[in-house]
């Protein structure tokens, strides 16, 4: 009998957006099970409903033969269903032990037998950290682990894992993969394993579902398919908001010149070029380094060194000198990184430009930019009065983007524009890239939807482990190609995976 | 937005409670005044009289807003000011007031500058840093004053310190020419408002006939003393750095959000020091004047003026997250808090109950910004 089946399981929000379509998904006890599928396939809503975060809107779950329904994600945990998110959510001032018993009643902080259970509980999974270390002062592998015995302690049936390795060096990985085996091998428990990685996905799992547009396309044995098929399967046949254009290669001069960019954040220094009206695109899986690359680019990365010359003018290691000598990030969190939520759209889109034209403010000119812009964008807003804060998402972005598109930005770096933003304004924003591209603009796309990459870049660098794997031309890439690239072993060179 | 949900904008009890309170409390002092038959409240004399008891924490007060609107916090201020107080008193002897006066607030410049260098460089919380330094620099002065007071006894220094604080200004016609100016300066921004359709600003215009009404109430012979004029032009000066400077737009922004300021290319630890070192030079000041009043300095003087401060601060409506804050405000904040106290004084209200309602009536403030805030953006 199966553990976990659910049947045409589907989430639909109030504000319309379908996040599953209806999933069917049969987890075995004593196997690993990887889940896969593209930003936004549906994986986390998927995992919410199961772990009991989300209820879903539609469909069955059966948990043991018996009809289930968490409303509270203590009552999935109770059931036996222990789920370790991606952002290993521990307290770091309390010590392991603490941690790992932290969801147990109790009056005392320390009960008795407390110690034997930890201590048993970690020699289970190999571990040899001290019970009573604190967390905050544990290596980030080391957490996971704590994470994993939490996980043990509630005696789950199954445990879900969101992208346990995505932040690990190659040995943790290695510990994480030999403890899933003994969990769901030895123990006969089962574990529900996500990841964008094909290659521990093959490796590592017995039976596979790939996820796309919110339902499962893919259910089979790992045994019987590859790497090739589980790419395709993730990439599907997607429609695309913009037909990919084979565009001749920009052949102008070169804008950006970078000679041995290094930083502790990357694996090994960069080189590259850029050519006016070029568009590189970056991909890259999470932690693969690609946010990083563009802030060592920028000068926001206070350890990066090395040489980057813009229109033949080198440009100084600071924020400052970047924008000084025209370079634009426009980063990955629009919240946290780009917008300031006391302002209104109008003082957002100036903050970069306010010091160019001596120390008094022209609000009259500010305001007229800003109104070209939220024009030429068609950011929805009353007017450029409007707080940011009451902006939608896409709009939002659209205002990160439109502070940059100013007489003297020279280069564009773009962290994940399109990423959490609804299809129309994806569709405009990508349309944007393009234009600007065609005005000589030279842009550096960071992107995890590949498709779009594909579509817009002229040129593709690949990162995986934090370093350059490719850089070829677009029209030699397709969406599986990259897949396999950026997460298959075929870009695998510093990781071994034990089969 | 219609023009006529602007103003309601604007005068609406988050953007100009404070202000209401400030009148309210007037009225209702007056009329107390009025039915125990005591001498007329709104006199000159004691409106000139609150202004100027409110001065010194007023002047501390805007340079805290400064400190507050990038994100940062300063408790030492009150300790900085007993040190440059004792540095005047204790140098002006030797070098005459003039040198005195700059090694004073070259002091407290110079504390405001270490102060936002551990909190920028170093990364240590500011209320941590802050405390240490309220501390340290009290015991700083303690141990220069040998834990005795300090006066000044030459009489030819004592007359050059009592001039500085204690001169009296014929006000009347600067106040109107002021009052005027403001008025003019409001017409434009509202007249500017209704064309455009932009939210309007009615701030100057309401301030500069307030300003005349005052001038008018006080009569010709109106004269101020030094340190309401040292509070009017620190106030004036920040208020038009804040609201018409690249410089002020920049302090906004880097307490609003860091991480973006730093990525539109601005130098954002330069700003948050140099706002603890605004706060080191107006404490300073407010030492200079404080001694120079006295012509002597207690070593534990001033002791816990910092809450007040920033009393004065919250109840003028600064965000203590950063990003928002007006220097108008906190006076209007300051005078609050010295109207209260002055009306315990001269109306005998019960000097005992005076802690307990400045206390309610900064917590009221908080409450009434916090819940209005989510309101508005609802």
């Amino acid at each position: 009998m199966a553990l976990l089946e659910a049947r045409g399981v589907a989430k639909r929000f109030p504000n319309g957006t379908v996040a599953l379509a209806g999933v069917d998904l049969v987890v075995e006890p004593g196997r690993v099970h990887g889940l896969l599928g593209a930003n936004g396939a549906g994986k986390s809503t998927l995992i919410k409903i199961l772990s009991g975060v989300l209820a879903p809107s539609d469909g069955v779950m059966l948990w043991r033969g018996e009809p289930a329904r968490w409303r509270k994600p203590i009552e999935a945990r109770r059931a036996g269903i222990a789920t370790i998110q991606q952002h290993i959510p521990l307290v770091p001032t309390l010590s392991v032990r603490e941690n790992i018993l932290l969801d147990r009643g109790g009056m005392l902080r320390e009960a008795q037998g407390d110690r034997d259970e930890i201590c048993a509980l970690l020699a289970r999974i190999d571990c040899t950290i001290d019970p009573e270390a604190l967390v905050g002062e544990l290596r980030i592998g080391d957490r996971q682990m704590v994470a994993i015995a939490q996980a043990l302690a509630s005696g789950a049936e199954l445990v879900i894992m969101d992208e346990p390795t995505a932040s690990l060096a190659g040995q943790e990985r290695e510990a994480v993969y030999r403890i899933i085996r003994r969990l769901a091998h030895e123990e006969g428990r089962a574990v529900l394993f996500i990841s964008h990685f094909l290659d521990e996905i093959v490796a590592l799992t017995d039976t596979i579902t790939v996820l796309r547009d919110g339902g499962a396309v893919l259910d089979a044995e790992t045994a019987t398919i590859g790497e090739a098929e589980i790419a395709a399967a993730i990439a599907g046949e997607k429609l695309n908001a913009l037909e990919r254009t084979h565009r001749a290669s920009p052949t102008g001069e070169v804008a950006l010149a970078i000679e041995g960019l290094a930083t502790p954040h990357l694996a090994q220094p960069v080189d590259l070029t850029l050519r006016r009206g070029e568009i590189v695109g970056v991909a890259g899986l999470l932690g693969s380094g690609r946010s990083e690359l563009l802030h060592a680019i920028f000068g926001s990365d206070r350890h990066a060194r090395g040489a980057v010359s813009l229109d033949g003018k080198a440009v100084g290691r600071s924020p400052e000198e970047a924008v000084e000598a025209g370079i634009a990030l426009v980063a990955e969190e629009r919240v946290a990184q780009g917008l300031v939520p006391g302002f209104e759209i109008w003082r957002n889109l100036s903050l970069p430009h306010v010091g160019a034209s001596g120390w008094l403010l022209d609000e009259d000119a500010e305001r007229a930019a800003a109104e070209r812009a939220v024009e030429r964008l068609a950011i929805k807003a009353a007017g450029i009065d409007t707080p940011v804060t009451e902006l939608s998402g896409g709009n939002a972005q659209k205002v990160t983007i439109a502070r940059w598109l100013h007489p003297s930005t020279r280069l564009l770096l773009l962290d994940e524009p399109s990423a959490g933003i609804d299809v129309g304004a994806r569709t405009e924003i990508m349309r944007l890239i393009r234009q600007l591209a065609d005005e000589g603009l030279p842009i550096l796309l960071v992107s995890s939807d590949f498709s779009e990459l594909l579509a817009l870049a002229d040129r593709v660098l690949v990162l995986r482990d934090r370093g350059i794997v490719a850089d070829r031309p677009a029209a030699d890439l397709d969406e599986d190609a990259l897949i396999l690239l950026a997460g298959g072993s075929a870009g695998s060179d510093n990781r071994e995976i034990a089969a | 937005m219609t023009a006529r949900a602007h103003w309601r904008r604007s005068l609406s009890l988050r953007e100009a409670g404070v202000y209401y309170a400030l009148a309210l409390l007037m009225a209702a002092l007056a009329g107390f005044a009025a039915a125990r038959g005591l001498p007329p409240y709104f006199s000159a004399g004691n409106m000139t009289n609150i202004v100027y008891q409110a001065s010194l924490v007023g002047i501390i007060s805007v340079a805290m807003t400064i400190v507050l609107i990038t994100g940062a916090f300063d408790l030492s201020v009150a300790s900085v000011a007993a040190l440059a107080a004792a540095v005047l008193i204790g140098l002006a002897p030797s070098i005459g007031f003039p040198l005195a006066l700059f090694a004073a607030l070259t002091t407290g410049a110079a504390i405001g500058l270490v102060n936002g260098a551990i909190v920028n460089l170093l990364g240590i919380n500011a209320f941590i840093v802050t405390l240490g330094s309220l501390t340290a620099v009290r015991g700083l002065v303690l141990t220069l004053t040998d834990g005795r007071s300090l006066m000044v006894e030459d009489p030819q220094v004592l007359a050059q310190m009592l001039a500085f604080e204690s001169g009296r200004v014929a006000a009347f016609w600067p106040m109107l020419v002021l009052a005027a100016a403001l008025v003019a300066l409001g017409a434009w921004q509202i007249g500017k408002a209704r064309a455009t359709a932009r939210p309007v600003r009615p701030g100057a215009a309401i301030g500069g006939l307030v300003l005349a009404a005052l001038a008018l109430a006080g009569g010709p012979g109106l004269l101020l003393p030094n340190p309401v004029l040292y509070l009017i032009a620190i106030t004036a000066v920040a208020a038009f750095i804040l609201r018409f400077t690249v410089t002020g737009r920049r302090l906004y922004a880097v307490g609003g959000n860091a991480e973006a300021a730093r990525l539109s290319g601005i130098d954002v630890t330069a700003y948050k020091i140099g706002a603890f070192v605004v706060s080191g030079l107006a404490a300073g000041f407010a030492g200079v004047l404080f001694a120079s009043r006295l012509g002597a300095i207690n070593p534990t003087a001033l002791q816990g003026t910092e809450l007040t401060v920033i009393a004065a601060a919250i109840l003028g409506g600064t965000s203590l997250f950063g990003g928002a804050g007006s220097v108008v405000k906190t006076v209007a904040g300051a005078l609050i808090l010295f109207t209260l106290t002055n009306g315990f004084n001269i109306l005998n209200l019960g000097a005992n109950y005076q802690g307990l309602i400045e206390g309610l009536v900064v917590i009221v403030a908080a409450a009434i910004y916090t819940v209005g805030g989510k309101g508005a953006r609802r």
